[in-house]
């Protein structure tokens, strides 16, 4: 074991000896998960499509009617289900947000001038803040199709009660009977638009409305979704990934490093140690593993004591050591095949790269196609972000941690023995 | 003692050793001669363990080269600088010694020793990549004999080194064969042979055209004497086998004699008349 650490000491040295990998190692992730947290935080603007799943606790015609609506817009790709999943959808990141329609949805939905408006709770995906606008806003323009354009607009509505009722003064077409009803009916329709045009709680959005008919929709978020699970900030998303940047950077760096051991010719003095072929593939092994922890747990300390994120500690080490054991492995592989430092450097840039881009490293996968968003599933790279998300604001259970975990172990396994079985010590 | 029997390699079409027989014994120098591509560098790598043999075999003093108690005894010094130019001499050292199990109350020692036997004490904290290419040379020599080997192979070692540093490493290989070291030394420089080795086997094409001492090589294989005579008679010039006997006779047959030349054979010689080529073609 002594031989397996002295490797490892010896491959940590040269790691900081060398300042380019240090920055790309330990800064670049850190300067990358910084700006990207930064950037997440404003508005980043909207997305088309987003995938929701639909509740419809009423079953009315007009909840039904209301469903329809949001499955034909543009705006939404609609799974209709139940309550339970439907949170559970959300809570994993397999949704951007979820919709339910509660009971007596149908008859807020019918009155335009008495009542509530029809109450719709919503649950968005933490992760997702920059959508949450647009969502509603989706939301609210399906529920305005309830009323005809000219209502939804008080101010325009009480001009047209103006011009109405001084139309009815000058018309003489109209009968007595029906100019005295409507000059007794209009001008209190009037009264209790301007009413409503006085009032602080009018028509503000999310806000306390529930007694005027007037609102399209009355959106209530189910605030303890994302209380319970939700990131505090943008930087619960962006040092995940930013630690998936500083494991590539590990792996490039130690792939390398194993086949510069060859090229230099300080393999041939390992081999004619009395050191087995296992401790030295081992101490190379424990090197990456270490390095990758350590940088990891860099990032998590900036994390939570600079940018405020905050984690479930065994579920970060879970995540961590899973994904580490995978990037170990692949690293092997990835030194088996080259036999040069250029050609390592550039099959594995070219892997990790297009793995990062599909896996969520690069363009979070909410805006990436379906088709993309399938391949994703193929790239370890989803798997240790999924693993990193799970134990700071997805509340992934032990079980459903075992999920992204369990194929980090296998990928890097496969791998690992699959690298050490090719790779040639001796070929220097 | 170290014997090979027979060792085979092939790389493909290439038969990089052809049926190399030898013995070394214990505190020789022995000479691998033979010019760039003809197997030095591929029996070297058979006799360390570092890669097998197709066919044949090597014993260690009775061990396999690829056993553990065999690699405690073996000191390889590779062609290529066989360090880590990023760190210090002195971490390179603790480093490979390190692979050695040496027990922790003799690790500085030996390092001080291997830093002081190379002349490089001075510079044991310094990077590698600062050093010029022939204290890498000699740090490459120091990495190899901190856990004290038996069987030092030393493959090309003086390659690209300037004349001081070439002549240190020279010092030290005569030093470690007073320490009775067994040293197999691998050359294309006939001179360095010819200097330093108490036996040459001369090989090319992974074969082994001859082997001996050099005296031994040089009267079988060397030819003869080249003499040449200035005199009031003229220029002579003769072969010559007995060169003192012949010199005798032709001095008495001249009055007055201007300048002796006489050419004795070399390593570079034999190399020639054993495959009608220069070593170094």
């Amino acid at each position: 074991m002594n031989k397996i650490v002295a490797l490892m000491k010896k491959d940590i040295k040269l790691l900081f000896r060398d300042k380019m990998a240090v920055f790309f190692t330990f800064v670049f992730p850190l300067v990358f998960a910084f700006i990207f947290g930064s950037i997440f935080s404003g508005d980043g603007g909207g997305s088309k499509a987003l995938k929701v799943a639909v509740v419809d606790l009423d079953q009315t015609e007009q909840s039904q009617q209301f469903v329809k609506s949001i499955e034909e817009a543009d705006e939404f790709t609609v799974t209709l289900t139940s309550e339970e999943k439907a949170k559970d959808l959300v809570r994993r990141g397999k949704r951007v947000a979820y919709f339910i329609l509660p009971e007596g949805f149908g008859e807020d939905y019918k009155g335009v001038f008495s009542g509530s408006p029809p109450e719709i709770l919503v649950g968005i995906d933490p992760s997702r803040t920059a959508e949450a606008g647009y969502l509603e806003g989706s939301l609210m323009k399906l529920g305005i199709n309830r009323f005809e354009q000219a209502f939804s607009n008080p101010a325009a509505m009480t001009e047209q009660l103006d011009a109405s009722i001084a139309q009815i003064e000058e018309s003489d077409d109209i009968p007595q009977e029906w100019k005295s009803l409507l000059n007794d009916y209009l001008p209190k329709m009037k009264e209790l638009t301007e009413l409503d045009m006085g009032s602080e709680e009018g028509f503000g959005f999310g806000d306390d409305g529930e007694a005027n008919p007037m609102m399209p929709l009355k959106v209530t978020k189910q605030e303890e979704v994302v209380q319970r699970s939700g990131p505090k900030n943008a930087f619960s998303i962006t040092i995940p990934q930013g630690a998936i940047w500083a494991i590539m950077g590990c792996v490039i760096g130690f792939a390398i490093s194993l086949v510069q051991e060859k090229t230099l010719g300080t393999m041939n003095r390992l081999i004619v140690a009395p050191i087995s072929r296992t401790q030295i593939v081992a101490g190379k092994a424990l090197g990456c593993f270490t390095a990758q922890i350590a940088v990891v747990a860099l990032l998590f300390l900036v994390a939570y004591f600079i940018l405020g994120v905050r984690f479930n500690f065994p579920k970060l080490v879970l995540a961590a050591v899973a994904s580490g054991v995978c990037f170990v492995g692949l690293m092997m592989f990835f030194a088996s095949l080259a036999k040069t430092e250029r050609s390592v450097a550039g099959i594995t840039n070219a892997f990790l790269l297009m793995m990062g881009m599909v896996g969520g490293a690069m363009i979070p996968l909410f805006v990436m196609p379906g088709w993309m968003q399938a391949i994703s599933n193929f790239s370890p790279v989803k798997w240790a972000i999924v693993a990193f998300e799970g134990a700071i604001w997805r509340n992934f259970s032990y079980t459903e941690m075992m999920t992204p975990v369990l194929i980090l172990v296998s990928i890097g396994v496969v791998a690992f023995i699959l690298g050490t079985r090719m790779v040639k010590l001796e070929e220097a | 003692m170290i014997q090979v029997e027979s060792l085979n390699k092939r790389f493909g079409n290439i038969h990089a050793v052809r049926d190399v027989s030898l013995k070394i014994h214990p505190g020789q120098i022995f000479g691998l001669l033979g010019p760039n591509g003809a197997g030095k560098s591929t029996s070297i790598s058979m006799m360390t363990g570092l890669i097998d043999a197709d066919s044949g075999s090597v014993s260690l003093s009775g061990l396999k080269p690829q056993s553990k108690e065999a690699r405690h005894k073996i000191g390889l010094i590779p062609q290529s600088i066989a360090l880590y130019e990023e760190l210090t001499a002195t971490d390179n050292l603790s480093f490979f010694a390190s692979l050695y199990d040496i027990p922790k109350n003799q690790l500085q020692s030996r390092m001080d020793w291997a830093l002081d036997f190379v002349g490089l004490k001075d510079r044991a904290t310094d990077r590698v990549s600062g050093f010029s290419g022939g204290m890498k040379r000699r740090l490459n020599l120091a990495a190899s004999l901190l856990h004290d080997p038996d069987f030092i192979f030393m493959d090309e070692p003086t390659a690209g080194v300037d004349p001081q540093s070439r002549n240190k490493l020279f010092d030290n290989v005569l030093e470690l064969k007073e320490l009775g070291k067994t040293i197999i030394y691998t050359t294309h420089y006939m001179e360095e042979a010819q200097k330093l080795c108490d036996q040459v086997g001369i090989i090319d094409h992974g074969e082994l055209l001859a082997l001996g001492t050099v005296g031994e090589l040089l009267k079988q294989h060397g030819g003869d004497t080249q003499v040449s005579i200035s005199s009031d008679r003229g220029v002579k010039e003769f072969k010559s086998s007995d060169v003192s006997n012949d010199l005798i006779q032709a001095l008495q047959t001249s009055d007055k004699v201007y300048d002796i030349s006489v050419n004795s054979p070399d390593l570079e010689a034999v190399f020639l008349n054993l495959t009608g080529r220069q070593l170094r073609d």
